[in-house]
């Protein structure tokens, strides 16, 4: 599949006339909604900066990955990278490497869990800097503690 | 390093697990993490709490600080994390994240089920193609485009300058490129979307279809009911008769006295009224003819206004000759059919089955009608006779019939070969009375309320009062138009018309009353319109040039057909001619609704003209059949009442269809 988009893409927000002309027209088609119109939306608002939007649109996108067995293997990336954005690290490679394991030579799929590999690299190493910093400050106060009850003794 | 794999177990990975991932919020979640921060610690840590290892301790700990800062490494390490601490906190401890991930979940089953994938383009480059100017990609093209055309007619005019224009050229093609693949794209899209639209009108067809079943059933079981309805309601009358008889006769008897009261235990005599009791209700029974049940129907059938305009209902092979005249009360009531065999038939429309045989004409019914269970009939014999629907012996259950009991309403059946025979004697309460005054065969009558006018070939209209049962004024056509002539000659005298009135025209082709009005429409091509009150024709509409064979008026205008293949629609006040259109062949049979004008125009197939659109078209057998390589027969008779067309064809075929 060459036809997906990079991550790059979903990072570069539609202005907001363009993410409305897509709401309208999903709105449009009310429940006889068509897949493509579901999905043009769906890819507006993944696209969008604000959480509340990019949330709607992985709702959207699992709707479509549900109702459309013909969509589920794209769906898939495009699920990978919203829940990327969102920062379900978990799920983003969850879809991704089921997605991976039908295609391993897909390009953008490569290049995502690359992607996320990175970022769950560098916010693990976030995590592990804070959890040490804790537990280094709970050391030095429990020492503390320890001496000073040592003293009173 | 080395603990790895240990370090991988110390992660559990939730979302493996359906019920996990159903349900963000579960202990185990929260355990995961709590287990993953103090493994991470304990890791950390656990240098530190080895005495064993002090020494080797700082050298160890450099390695591994050196080693994190190398990316590779840090993958590594973290890549065996699925997720990160951030991500966890987050979808476990936030409502909001829970809610969204909650509807966004995907079971697994699903992410099991995905098939190959068979699409021309995938949703993205739909997306793309359909808004250029949204992405990247498609902005830079755009540009591009028009620069390169710019460039294209510098470069001609130019004459081209070298490697330089060649670039231009092939950044050209490029876009150019582009965009032949996204009209492709968009090409697909479009196919693929009409592809879904039938897909889910397909769906949609089979819905309506089911519930059209589901419909029809209502239908059935609604008439059932009601006509047990009827039943009981008959039933309470007569029981309702019998105790006020009871009541009137237990006050005529005379109270009883003191003395009475006293022989009363001893005597029997006195007990001679319970006798009476049971002997009056049974006398007056058998002396008082059933009242006349209104068996009009409560319900209104909807069921065929929800199918495609010329859609057959049914169609049965209802007579052995040709019809010669057909009425039915309402949609989905009662039908009543007359042919050239001399029979005349009574049929549920509902269940498609003959109810019964009407006997008592000695020719042929050439014209009848029938209207709240009440039906007339004009007969060759030149008698008019009055029948109740309504005392018909019928089961609309049909156990009679086995093979009839699976139809539903909407049976398409093929049509019999043979008439089924109904049982016998089912219409023996029937006939109500005859009406004989006229002197040759009745060809048009028509009724409401209390009068019903019938039109002869000995050359008169008759009016009758149905309360009396007699004739009440005759009135003589051909004295009306001598009377017209010797008033203002030319205009309104009888015509001998162009086509001459040859054996297969009746005299009086139709007729309509409305309480003093009267319409007749004669083999002069005439159409007069009489009051009733002085016997005297007011008006004459003038035009047809072949005899009038059918006419019906509502409150705004006279709609006439006749055989010289015209239908002419007449303003009623003015008493010009509205519209007028014709056909190939002279009509036999006219009818109109609110919507509709249906005529029989000696075809196959019966024309319909949609008054509200304005719009010609067919309905009937003759469209479906051609295709079989079939020619049914030529309809010879249609009726018409909120869209339920009832026509009958010349090889005795009735066949029912929405309009």
């Amino acid at each position: 599949m060459t036809q997906l988009p990079y991550a790059i893409d979903a990072e570069t927000p539609l202005s907001k006339a363009e993410l409305d002309v897509l709401r309208a027209q999903y709105e449009k088609e009310g429940d006889m909604v068509g897949v493509q119109t579901k999905f043009n939306y769906a890819w507006g608002l993944v696209k969008s900066d604000t959480r509340t939007d990019q949330h709607l649109g992985v709702m959207l996108l699992s709707e479509i990955f549900r109702t459309s067995p013909e969509r589920r293997r794209e769906c898939l990336y495009y699920l990978a990278l919203g829940n990327f954005k969102l920062g379900n690290y978990a799920n983003a490679r969850k879809y991704n490497d089921l997605l991976l394991d039908n295609e391993p030579a897909n390009l953008q799929a490569t290049n995502l869990r690359a992607l996320i590999d990175d970022k769950v690299a560098k916010e693990g190493l976030m995590g592990v800097a804070i959890v040490s910093g804790i537990a280094v400050a709970a050391g030095v106060i429990g020492g503390v503690l320890l001496r000073n009850l040592g003293r009173k003794r | 390093m080395a603990s790895d794999p240990a370090h991988q177990n110390e992660f559990p990975d939730p979302p493996s697990s359906p019920e996990n991932e159903g349900s963000v919020l579960s202990t185990r979640g929260i355990e995961a993490f709590s287990r993953k921060v103090t493994t991470t610690a304990s890791h950390l840590m656990a240098p530190l709490g080895d005495p064993t290892s002090h020494p080797h301790y700082q050298s160890a700990m450099g390695e591994v600080h050196k080693q994190l800062r190398r990316p590779m490494l840090q993958r590594n390490v973290f890549s065996m994390a699925r997720t990160t601490p951030t991500d966890l906190v987050r979808s476990t401890l936030s409502s909001k994240e829970i809610q969204s991930r909650a509807l966004s979940y995907v079971p697994d089953e699903m992410l099991q089920n995905i098939p190959e994938d068979e699409n021309q383009y995938s949703l993205f480059q739909g997306f793309q193609a359909t808004f250029p100017e949204f992405t990247e990609e498609g902005r830079k093209h755009r540009r591009r485009v028009s620069r390169g055309r710019k460039l294209l007619e510098e470069t001609e005019t130019g004459h081209g300058d070298g490697p330089h224009g060649v670039h231009k050229l092939r950044k050209e093609k490029a876009s150019m490129m582009h965009q032949f693949e996204m009209l492709g794209v968009r090409k697909n899209m479009a196919s693929c979307e009409i592809r879904e639209i039938d897909n889910k009108m397909a769906n949609l067809m089979g819905m309506r279809r089911i519930i059209l079943e589901r419909l029809a059933n209502l239908e059935q079981e609604e008439a059932l009911l009601e006509h047990e309805i009827v039943e009981v309601e008959g039933k309470l009358e007569d029981a309702q008769d019998l105790a006020d008889e009871a009541e009137s006769i237990a006050l005529q008897t005379p109270p009883k006295s003191d003395e009475d009261v006293a022989s009363e235990t001893g005597d029997a005599a006195d007990f001679m009224s319970q006798s009476v009791y049971e002997k009056i209700p049974s006398t007056r029974a058998s002396s008082k003819t059933r009242k006349p049940r209104n068996i009009r129907r409560k319900s209104m059938p909807i069921l065929h206004e929800h199918f495609k305009p010329g859609t057959m209902i049914r169609s049965v092979r209802a007579h052995k000759d040709s019809i010669t005249t057909l009425d039915f009360d309402a949609p989905f009531g009662l039908m009543v059919t007359a042919a050239m065999d001399d029979s005349v038939r009574v049929w549920d429309l509902n269940a498609g089955r003959c109810i019964g045989l009407l006997e008592g004409h000695t020719a042929s019914v050439r014209t009848l009608q029938v209207e709240d269970n009440i039906l007339a009939t004009g007969s060759m014999d030149a008698t008019i006779r009055l029948w109740d629907l309504s005392k018909a012996h019928y089961d609309p259950q049909g156990s009679q019939f086995g093979k009839d009991d699976e139809d539903d309403g909407i049976a398409f059946e093929n049509p019999d070969d043979q008439p089924v025979d109904p049982p016998s004697g089912s219409m023996a309460d029937c006939p109500l009375f005859t009406l004989n005054a006229h002197l040759d065969e009745i060809t048009a009558l028509h009724f409401r309320d209390n009068v019903l006018v019938s039109g002869s070939a000995d050359k008169t209209l008759r009016q009758w009062d149905l309360e009396k049962g007699r004739c009440v004024q005759t009135l003589d056509v051909m004295w009306a138009a001598a009377q017209a002539s010797a008033l203002a000659d030319g205009d309104g005298t009888w015509r001998q018309t162009t086509r001459a009135a040859d054996g297969s025209a009746d005299f009086v082709g139709a007729l309509q009353v409305f309480e003093s009005a009267l319409a007749c429409g004669t083999a002069d091509g005439m159409v007069r319109l009489w009051d009733l009150r002085s016997g005297q024709v007011h008006r004459s509409l003038v035009g047809h040039t072949g005899p009038v064979t059918c006419l019906q008026f509502d409150d705004v205008h006279l709609v006439t057909g006749s055989l010289d293949r015209s239908i002419r629609i007449w303003d009623l006040r003015t008493g010009s001619i509205y519209d007028a259109f014709a056909f190939d062949h002279p009509i036999t049979s006219m009818m109109f609704d609110t919507r509709r004008i249906v005529c029989a125009a000696g075809e196959d197939v019966v024309k319909v003209y949609d008054k509200v659109e304005g719009r010609h078209w067919d309905c009937g057998a003759g469209i479906t059949e051609a295709e079989e390589q079939k020619s049914p027969a030529i309809v010879e008779r249609v009726r018409i009442r909120d869209g339920y067309m009832v026509e009958g064809r010349r090889d005795g075929v009735v066949g029912v269809w929405t309009c």
